[in-house]
């Protein structure tokens, strides 16, 4: 293997973490409130905005402000469950699909009324830093990323395994009327996984921003890949999205080194559209997608 | 009587809707105001075509904008290379739509629910990133300009008066269209398969035909306004014509006017785009997308607190207003004509009955299936006479549905053979055996629950009516023949349990069955109910339909039927008249428990 597929590999892994990242609060409000949540990608833009004035307001580094935007997000995201998908648990799909988009439209243009299109980036101690052997050097806050979303992966999986809380999520993923009849309060545990998936992504948006540009639209780009990702994933699988996360970021840099840079979001469209129809369960989902 | 019925609100409201719409471009001079006429049309048109699938069809495409894209690219660079003129280029672009919409939609259908919006998304996102990169033929992100030549030939006018008629034409056209789908067994067939597919299957509707056909009318239409949208605007981008927000927007008019509905997509679109076109041009600068924090809120709003959209806010009250009108009649009620035939369920047999020579209707040799493991049904074999009433009982979990489910095709057999009529049916889809006559209710009953009572049934007349009265007429001779007549008029999901059982089987008998097969119509009914029920089905019977049919109630089964088969762990374990079933010690064991037949020695 020569050396720049080396480098084209490892970029594409590093890559496919920061989607994994994104991802895995994706796949716990998709896998088990049932909400094909758009508006993920504002989630992210939004914690992206709020790290980036913690640190121009009060010179709080991103990776502190994880501790302030984690708790915060996670009431954001109840509070988006209880007001807006709750009430509509039981409408049709149509329901709550625009609901979502309408949540899109509203935040994506809040933020542009207030902080305008520009694009912003913070620089940060840790902003250019390089580790790694000679020639392969990588870029810090990239690797964090990458360890941020293996820790966050194995934390909610222990989670979700081991809790009783993680146990009524799985079950009510599984089958909500069930889930009820075993005394699960599953509206509660929609409002818990809600909260978590946001958390989560709050947490990716502070990871993103010594490496990212935030503007007002830059969660519209990240939320259709980390949904290709939830399902070659698997919905609810944290393995899955932290594999697909991979997966997709590799074919990322990969196409673009033997295609064409142009056309690689194309190409995991596509495959992403052949496996919606041809395996449907993702690599490692165990619930049906009907 | 034509000229009559023009006098009455329903009819001339609508009218005068239509001529206060052909005067407006008349009487708006402001050119801004104009645009923005033009602009609601263009929306409403497109509203009204997504609607057919989206709405009547219940498949949620937000990936539109790749047959909008379709045709205004196709027109421009029909039109740019080799000077076609963009009339032709629209009908052109529209026909790619089609072919490009069947490509596409059939395997998508195969997803349902967000699934299925996910993967119009992603094709939306793949047409516009090719649109992008394609350079030499679409010019990329820096688009496409037509030359300003004012000339009807080249679809290019000096002022915007000629647009305006275009595009209410093709808004008039698209209504139309709508109109007549609505009443007609597209319509009906649609909601139903938006209501329940597997209910729908089962009364002869190919689900995967139309849903595929409603795409592509759908499609065809929002290619014309593509085509249409480039001349108007004179300059196509893939940021303009190809991105998400475009499908969103034919979606978002229909739902916040109300979907499913002829006049949604238009209310929603006079409501929502002269406001944004509004607060655009007079915040604009400033405030830039607050028309779209405006849009998604009430998007929100909308879609928690009226569901059903505007339209069905203003419904009663337009209903008031109209009985209250000059020239107001009740609707008619269709006066009852009879199909021709003696008998109320005249079935199929005369027609195709007596060509082969076996006395059996319905032969089952050796059939299994098994999931995973465990057989649900083994080396089952047995024969059902024509015009007889077959009962088949055994334990829960004895594979009974699973019968069912093979010889209706949901399920393909693992083994052995089922011969209808002399024929192998291997292979055949539900609907198919339900046109050859072969019709089943569920078990757990699948109403289409936000029709009425009345239009369940006529959605399983089509079948075999090939008239939409005719349709009608038979779907009211079978409510009153199950009793449900009464109830024509309410929404199927307001039913109690005894009448959507009933109605399961209304709808099965509208599609005029050879067979029939019941799957525990009685179950959760109470003493009386279940004594209607049987009655019922004895009727049926005496009008020469073949019955089979699965119950726990033994009383009912002992009475009803001619044969029994007793099935257990898949296998047959009896088979015969009542009286010897009931005295099994083999049904007996299976029922009771091996325990109870030697405490009774």
């Amino acid at each position: 293997m020569s050396e720049i597929l080396i480098k084209v590999v490892i970029n594409g892994l590093l890559m496919g973490g920061i989607y994994a990242l994104i991802s895995l609060g994706l796949t716990l409000i998709f896998g088990v409130v049932r909400i094909v949540n758009f508006a993920h990608g504002e989630f992210l833009m939004l914690s992206m905005y709020a790290s980036y004035w913690l640190f121009q307001l009060w010179g709080i580094d991103p990776y502190v402000s994880v501790l302030i935007i984690a708790p915060l997000f996670f009431v954001f995201g109840m509070i988006v469950q209880r007001g807006i998908f709750q009430p509509i648990l039981n409408a049709p799909e149509v329901s709550k699909i625009f609901a979502a988009i309408g949540l899109v439209m509203v935040l994506q243009n809040l933020a542009l009324l207030f902080w305008k299109g520009d694009y912003r980036a913070i620089k940060t101690i840790s902003s250019g830093l390089l580790i790694g052997p000679e020639g392969f050097m990588i870029g810090l806050p990239r690797f964090i990323a990458f360890l941020a979303a293996v820790s966050i992966m194995l934390g909610l999986y222990f989670f979700i395994k081991n809790t009783y809380t993680g146990k009524a999520i799985r079950a009510t993923g599984q089958d909500q009327g069930a889930a009820l009849l075993m005394g699960i309060n599953t509206k509660r545990i929609f409002l818990i996984a809600f909260g978590i998936g946001s958390s989560c992504v709050g947490i990716a948006g502070c990871l993103l921003m010594p490496i990212y540009s935030v503007f007002p639209t830059v969660g519209a780009y990240f939320v259709l890949v980390a949904f290709v990702i939830v399902v070659l994933g698997g919905l609810g699988s944290m393995l899955g999205a932290f594999i697909g996360g991979l997966i997709i970021g590799l074919v990322e840099a990969l196409s673009g080194y033997f295609i064409s840079s142009t056309y690689k979001e194309a190409i995991y469209f596509i495959i992403f559209w052949f496996l919606l129809i041809y395996k449907p369960t993702g690599l490692f989902g165990s619930v049906s997608q009907e | 009587m034509f000229f009559k019925t023009l006098f009455r609100p329903q009819i001339y409201i609508p009218f005068l809707g239509l001529t206060l719409l052909i005067l407006t471009p008349v009487l708006v001079k402001s050119p801004f105001l104009l645009h923005i006429v033009i602009i609601t049309i263009l929306y409403a048109a497109l509203g009204s075509a997504w609607n057919i699938i989206g709405g009547y069809g219940g498949q949620l495409s937000l990936g539109h904008t790749v047959f909008f894209g379709i045709g205004a690219y196709t027109s421009t660079l029909l039109y740019l290379k080799f000077g076609l003129s963009p009339w032709l280029g629209m009908l052109l672009g529209a026909f790619l739509s089609m072919i490009v919409a069947a490509i596409v939609g059939y395997p998508s259908f195969r997803l349902r629910g967000p699934f299925f919006v996910l993967s119009t998304i992603a094709f939306g996102e793949v047409m516009h990133i090719i649109a992008i990169n394609w350079r030499d033929v679409t010019g990329g992100s820096v688009g496409l300009g037509i030359q300003f030549e004012p000339a009807f030939k080249n679809f290019i006018f000096s002022t915007k008066v000629p647009y305006a008629y275009i595009v209410i034409g093709l808004l008039v056209l698209i209504l139309a269209v709508v109109t007549l789908m609505e009443k007609s067994r597209m319509g009906y067939y649609l909601s139903a398969l938006r209501e329940n597919e597997d209910g729908a299957k089962v009364l002869g509707i190919n689900t995967a035909r139309y849903k595929l056909l409603a795409l592509m009318i759908s499609a065809f239409f929002t290619s014309l306004g593509g085509t249409f949208y480039a001349q108007y605007i004179l300059f196509i981008d893939p940021y303009d014509i190809l991105t998400l927000s475009l499908s969103i927007d034919m979606a978002l008019v229909s739902i916040i006017g109300g979907i499913g509905t002829i006049i949604g997509p238009v209310i929603g679109s006079f409501f929502m785009i002269p406001l944004g076109e509004f607060l655009r041009g007079t915040l604009g600068g400033a405030f830039r997308g607050i028309h779209l924090i405006i849009y998604g809120t009430i998007l929100i709003l909308v879609v928690i607190y009226m569901p059903q959209g505007i339209v069905e806010k203003i419904r009663k009250k337009y209903r008031v207003l109209v009985s209250k009108l000059p020239g107001f009649r009740p609707e008619e009620i269709l006066s009852l004509r009879m199909v021709p035939g003696s008998h109320i369920l005249q079935t199929a047999n005369a027609r195709s009955f007596g060509e082969h020579p076996t006395p059996f209707l319905l032969e089952v040799q050796n059939l299994s299936k098994y999931f995973g493991g465990l057989a649900a049904v083994s080396c089952v074999d047995f024969r059902l006479r024509q015009s007889e009433i077959l009962g088949l009982i055994g334990p829960n979990g004895a594979g009974k549905t699973t019968l069912f489910n093979l010889i209706c095709g949901f399920y393909a057999p693992d083994d052995g053979q089922i011969l209808y009529k002399g024929k192998n049916i291997e292979g055949f889809r539900p609907h198919i055996l339900c046109q050859k006559g072969i019709g089943r209710t569920f078990q757990i009953v699948k109403p289409f629950g936000n029709m009425s009572v009345l239009d369940n049934v006529i959605a399983g007349a089509y079948c075999r009516a090939p008239k939409n009265a005719i349709a009608r007429a038979k779907a009211e001779e079978i409510l009153k023949f199950v009793g449900l007549w009464e109830n024509r008029n309410l929404i199927a999901k307001s039913l109690t349990l005894p009448g959507k059982k009933r109605l399961e089987m209304a709808k099965v008998l509208a599609t005029q069955p050879d067979l029939i097969l019941l799957d525990e119509v009685m179950a959760g009914l109470n003493q009386r109910e279940i004594s209607d029920a049987t009655v019922l089905i004895k009727k049926i019977n005496e009008e020469g339909i073949t019955v089979m049919v699965i119950e726990h109630v033994m009383s009912v089964i002992m009475s009803l039927c001619h044969q029994i088969i007793v099935l257990h762990h898949g296998e047959k374990i009896a088979e015969g008249a009542p009286e010897k079933i009931s005295n099994d010690p083999k049904v007996i064991e299976a029922y009771l428990g091996e325990e109870y037949l030697i405490a009774r020695g």
